[in-house]
């Protein structure tokens, strides 16, 4: 696989479709329970399996949420929208028709801020619109089963605009998604549970090129690291076949198919070409009545939006100066935020506290599996961390060992305290030598080997200051207190 | 007229998911062409300034809401007792491919 | 004791009622009517015996026990086999359904059963009520009780046969394209079509959902009016159904019809039978004796109303009856080994004929390229038909046609698809604009075949509608005639 340097002369084209289902209390056309996990079979009407006789109630609560989300994104709620069916067979669909939005959905237009480098964008949506899950199949050796507990759950489907033109930037646009169906309690947002599917398009064309290529499509893609990769494969996959056939008729070299993405062997398996086009023959459903919404019902739902992933964004860089990126990574995540701003009530250093709750300890956690607020680590344990090395009771150094002496104790089964504070109290290595006789021999002799260093700070470099504290600070191995060895190194080169 | 051919009924029983000996299609494509011949009078009227009907009872104006709230369900025995193939509780059939 | 089956549904209720019959012996009569007389006209394809014998048992401790007693007490009621009875049988007249038992019960029969009526079995109908004659029956041919070689009409043929032959005094079917009227009309008795969302379809097993409509057969208007204000009100389980309450009818069915503005279509009627022409004026003659005025209509666009029907019934029914898979009840075909074959082949051997037929045609008109011509068109001219109707009410209060353009056919007569369609060239119109219709025995042929009257209102006049069919009743004894054998 030639590396990315070749890719300048692409330009990839990435839309997404996202399937969320809406945690209601039941199904959308029938009253079955709306619950994930339980016995196959058991949440169930004579609606969402397809008897015969059966008819579709629109349920309240799943259009209240779409119209949230709706407006969360700032798009248009259509006043009129209406439901049509979807006609194909498969054995998880109860009546072999879908009741789908197609030619009018509830939600048109609206965009997604997320921010990528520092940059912010707006991605633009095309549409959402409501419709009912299908059940689920489960595949064995010689035979398969169907479950009808997720038929009839609502859907709402989600419909970026191709819009996106690298891997980085659908996932960010999917976890931005996320955020907003989050707040406003839309969904359980689960990947691997199901209740939050991305199915994204992926096509690239020649820079300047008019017009958009064959697009394949890839599904199964169970968190957003695997989406991130999986796209980034595609796109070098496609251009590798463009490149590797300039003579051929483009739509003969990538054809529009559908692919799986395979996280063990870290490539995307062909599921299926498209060989004809579905002929779903949509029709407006006949069971059910137009959706009517008035301007004065979405203005009362709008009043119930809470504060959303996007205005959390800003009064963090705007209160909190936090940079862009992070503000956005933090936001990003609701439980995430929440953390973050319990842990504020106990630290004021906000920039270093985001640091370490989005970078420092997911990169710990990792192996676990975990996210911070899932483990017993505590917000006010991190805001203690953070207050001790703000303050110089420790370095960052020794932070990031304190750190790891934390995650070590969540999984020992002796039950330590987990507090920095208690770490730090057993194990007074940590601590930074403030012992003036012992550092100043160090100090006297890095002044001795650096009378460049010494020069240049008296003409004015403070950065040679900054050099000599390292010099320093290596001899020690960190663990000298920097407040000490900026006042020793002062006096001794005053004394010069 | 549209054309509808023995190609025509082929493509249709695949959608419609019903299988069809030569004789049924046969007689299957006699039919719809007459048919489909009767309902073509439908062109001599001219319906350019006319809003397809969708929606019959002029009372009704807008679909009807349910309240979030589960209710009574259809047990599993009682859907299981119609399956004509169950295993596990679930509904059994033959291997499926892969569609997601 | 004048023979129980002679007497009206209300007729029976008051009876049961003032303790004149028990529950027990009216049921008991007619499944003794059954008994001796079904197997000549197979309109039953399934009887209740211990079930209707349990539940007039214990309708008499109910009585006896002085708790307040149902609108319907007493009467037995065979339901069209396309009507869902909670832990019966349902077939639809299908192969596809022989063995299912319905899980739940439809809001008709569960109204009927509230109001203390007596469900005593299912009748035979046209496979998924697709049809005019129930000879598209998976399961058995229906006679026509006024002439055993013919057919009943359809797609209710089974419930109108019944009635005729007094096995039980009243019965549900539904109608689609004219599915009750036209048996009705064919069988010498009263069948109704309610206003679309009227009556619940919930239960019922859809063919052409924006058509469909449950309703009442029986020997006279008043059992048509008592069973309404039962059936007609609003159910929260169907989405199309009225937000409306249930309407007095009984008691207002005897409103004097005088100056009544009733609409003849006469352009559409150009080509009735002589006979037929002759018959239909002289019921509009009787309703010039009772102070009705006549008034010309135009309804010539219904000449297109076939046209629609097929292409919207068709579309609607392709879909409704995809869930018929083999997969989750049903027959599942015991060739097929895999699941395409699970669908392919168990559509192919429990669908019968018409049934395919339909299917291809509604997936056909809905098929990429061809919606915007067929489906499209049909629902446009459908809302020109509505139209019309509009135009033509705005001159009448109730508009007269005959009801089929035919009396009782031979049975295997008819057997080009597309001549059995135009049977339905009056009832039609009334499920495409969504409108009451109500069909009543108004003569007999020469050769003793019943002849129908329709009369059709506006959305929401079944009271009115029923006022002037019952007029006619009171000035004729057609509804009185039951046929020589089964006297």
């Amino acid at each position: 696989m030639k590396t990315a340097h070749h890719h300048h002369n692409w330009e990839p084209v990435i839309g997404l479709e996202i399937h969320a289902e809406l945690n209601t209390r039941s199904k959308l056309f029938s009253s079955a329970p709306n619950h994930f996990g339980d016995e196959p079979n058991r949440n169930i009407t004579e609606v969402c399996t397809g008897m015969p006789g059966a008819l579709p109630v629109l349920n309240k609560e799943a259009v209240r949420k779409a119209v949230q989300f709706g407006l969360a994104v700032g798009a248009r709620v259509a006043t009129f929208s209406q439901f049509d069916r979807k006609s194909y067979f498969y054995p998880d669909s109860p009546r072999n028709f879908q009741i789908t939005q197609y030619a009018h959905p509830i939600i048109l237009g609206g965009s997604v801020m997320v921010v990528v480098g520092d940059e912010e964008k707006a991605f633009p949506i095309n549409r959402a619109h409501l419709e009912d899950d299908a059940g689920m199949l489960k595949h064995f050796s010689d035979f398969a089963t169907v479950d009808y507990n997720r038929a009839g759950v609502p859907l709402l489907e989600i419909v970026s605009e191709p819009c996106m033109h690298t891997a980085k930037e659908a996932a960010l646009y999917a976890m931005a998604v996320k955020a907003i169906l989050d707040y406003i309690d839309a969904s359980d947002c689960n990947m691997q549970e199901g209740s939050l599917r991305i199915d994204v398009n992926v096509s690239v064309r020649k820079k300047g090129e008019a017009g958009f290529r064959n697009k394949i499509e890839i599904k199964n893609m169970n968190s957003f690291s695997n989406l991130e990769k999986a796209v980034a494969h595609e796109i070098t996959r496609q251009i590798s076949a463009y490149e590797q056939y300039p003579d051929k008729d483009p739509q003969d070299v990538i054809q529009q198919s559908t692919y799986r993405w395979d996280p063990d062997k870290g490539q995307t398996v062909l599921m299926r070409r498209k060989e004809y086009a579905d002929d779903y023959r949509y029709f407006p459903e006949p069971d059910l009545l137009p959706l009517i919404l008035t301007p004065e019902y979405i203005e009362e739902i709008r009043k119930t939006l809470p504060e959303l992933p996007y205005e959390r964004e800003k009064r963090y860089i705007s209160k909190l100066q936090l940079g862009p990126q992070q503000a956005f990574t933090l936001v990003s995540d609701k439980q995430i935020a929440a953390y973050f701003e319990e842990a504020l009530q106990d630290c004021t250093y906000a920039k270093t506290l985001a640091n370490w709750i989005i970078v420092e300890f997911p990169g710990r956690l990792k192996e676990l599996g975990k996210t911070l607020p899932e483990t017993p680590i505590q917000p006010s344990h991190i805001a203690s961390l953070v207050n001790m090395i703000e303050t110089g009771i420790i370095s960052g150094k020794i932070a990031k060992s304190v750190a790891d002496d934390m995650v070590a104790r969540m999984t020992a089964p002796n039950n330590l305290p987990l507090d920095p504070g208690a770490i730090v109290e057993a194990n007074p290595e940590y601590l930074p030598i403030t012992n003036r006789e012992t550092i100043l021999p160090i100090v006297e002799a890095v002044v001795a080997a650096n009378a460049q260093s010494v020069a240049d700070f008296i003409a004015g470099r403070d950065r040679a200051l900054a050099f000599l504290v390292g010099q320093v600070m290596k001899q020690t191995k960190g663990s000298a207190s920097p407040q000490v060895v900026n006042e020793l190194l002062m006096e001794c080169i005053k004394k010069k | 007229m549209a054309t509808i051919d023995k190609a025509t009924i082929k493509r249709l029983a695949k959608l419609c998911r019903i299988a069809c000996s030569e004789e049924q299609e046969d007689a299957l494509l006699h039919d719809m062409q007459k048919i489909i011949g009767y309902v073509e009078q439908l062109s001599e009227i001219n319906t350019d300034a006319i809003v397809p009907c969708n929606y019959v009872a002029s009372t009704l104006s807008q679909t009807p809401f349910r309240a979030d709230v589960p209710g009574q369900t259809l047990s599993r025995d009682e859907f299981l007792k119609n399956a004509p193939a169950h295993i596990g509780g679930m509904i059994r059939v033959p291997p499926v491919l892969r569609q997601e | 004791m004048t023979d129980i089956h002679t007497l009206t549904a209300l007729q029976v209720h008051n009876a049961f009622k003032q303790g004149k019959l028990s529950a027990s012996e009216i049921v008991a009569a007619s499944l003794a009517r059954i008994t001796q007389h079904d197997p000549k006209i197979k309109a039953f394809l399934r009887v209740f015996t211990e079930r209707a014998g349990k539940n007039a048992r214990m309708l008499d401790e109910k009585r006896a026990s002085g708790a307040p007693l149902g609108k319907l007490a007493g009467i037995p009621i065979a339901l069209k086999d396309n009507i869902n009875l909670k832990g019966e049988i349902t077939t639809c007249g299908s192969k596809i359904l022989e063995h299912f038992q319905a899980p739940f019960n439809a809001t008709a029969s569960r109204l009927l059963e509230q109001e203390d009526a007596i469900i005593i079995g299912k009748t035979n109908c046209d496979e998924f009520a697709m049809g005019s004659s129930t000879e598209h029956s998976a399961f058995q041919k229906t006679s026509n009780p006024w002439n055993l070689s013919c057919t009943p009409g359809g797609s209710s043929g089974g419930s109108a046969a019944a009635v005729a032959a007094r096995l039980c005094p009243l019965t549900l079917g539904s109608d689609t394209g004219g599915s009750i009227r036209q048996p009705a009309s064919l069988c010498g008795i009263v069948g109704f079509k309610p206003t679309y969302g009227r009556v619940s379809r919930y239960g019922l097993v859809a063919f052409g959902s924006s058509l469909d409509q449950i309703g009442p057969l029986a020997a006279t208007v008043e059992d048509i009016a008592m069973v309404m204000e039962v059936l007609g009100r609003h159910c929260e389980h169907d989405s199309t159904s009225l937000p409306k309450g249930p309407d007095d009818l009984l008691s207002k069915l005897n409103a004097p019809i005088k100056g009544m503005k009733i609409g003849v279509p006469w352009e559409f009627l150009e080509n009735l039978q002589p006979e037929l022409l002759r018959s239909f004026q002289a019921s509009l003659d009787m309703y010039k004796d009772l102070g009705a005025t006549l008034v010309p209509v135009d309804l010539s666009c219904l000449k297109y109303a076939i046209a629609v029907y097929y292409i919207i019934a068709t579309a609607e029914a392709s879909t409704n009856l995809s869930r018929f898979d083999g997969i989750r009840y049903g027959l599942r075909s015991k060739r097929a080994t895999t699941l395409d074959e699970i669908y392919d082949y168990s559509r192919q051997e429990g669908f019968g004929d018409e049934v395919k037929r339909r299917i291809m045609l509604g997936t056909f008109v809905l098929s990429a390229g061809y919606q915007e011509a067929y489906y499209r068109k049909a629902q446009k001219v459908r809302a020109h038909i509505i139209q019309k109707y509009n135009e033509a009410f705005s001159h009448c209060a109730v508009i007269a046609t005959p009801t089929s353009p035919f009396p009782a056919f031979q049975i295997g007569s008819i057997t080009d698809p597309l001549e059995m369609y135009l049977a339905d060239i009056y009832t039609i119109g009334n499920n495409l604009a969504g409108i009451p219709g109500i069909s009543i025995p108004s003569g007999f042929t020469q050769d003793m075949k019943p002849i129908g009257l329709q009369l059709s209102a506006p959305e929401l006049s079944e009271g009115l509608l029923l006022q002037a069919a019952h007029a006619l009743q009171q000035v004729t004894s057609y509804h009185t005639a039951i046929p020589k054998e089964f006297l």
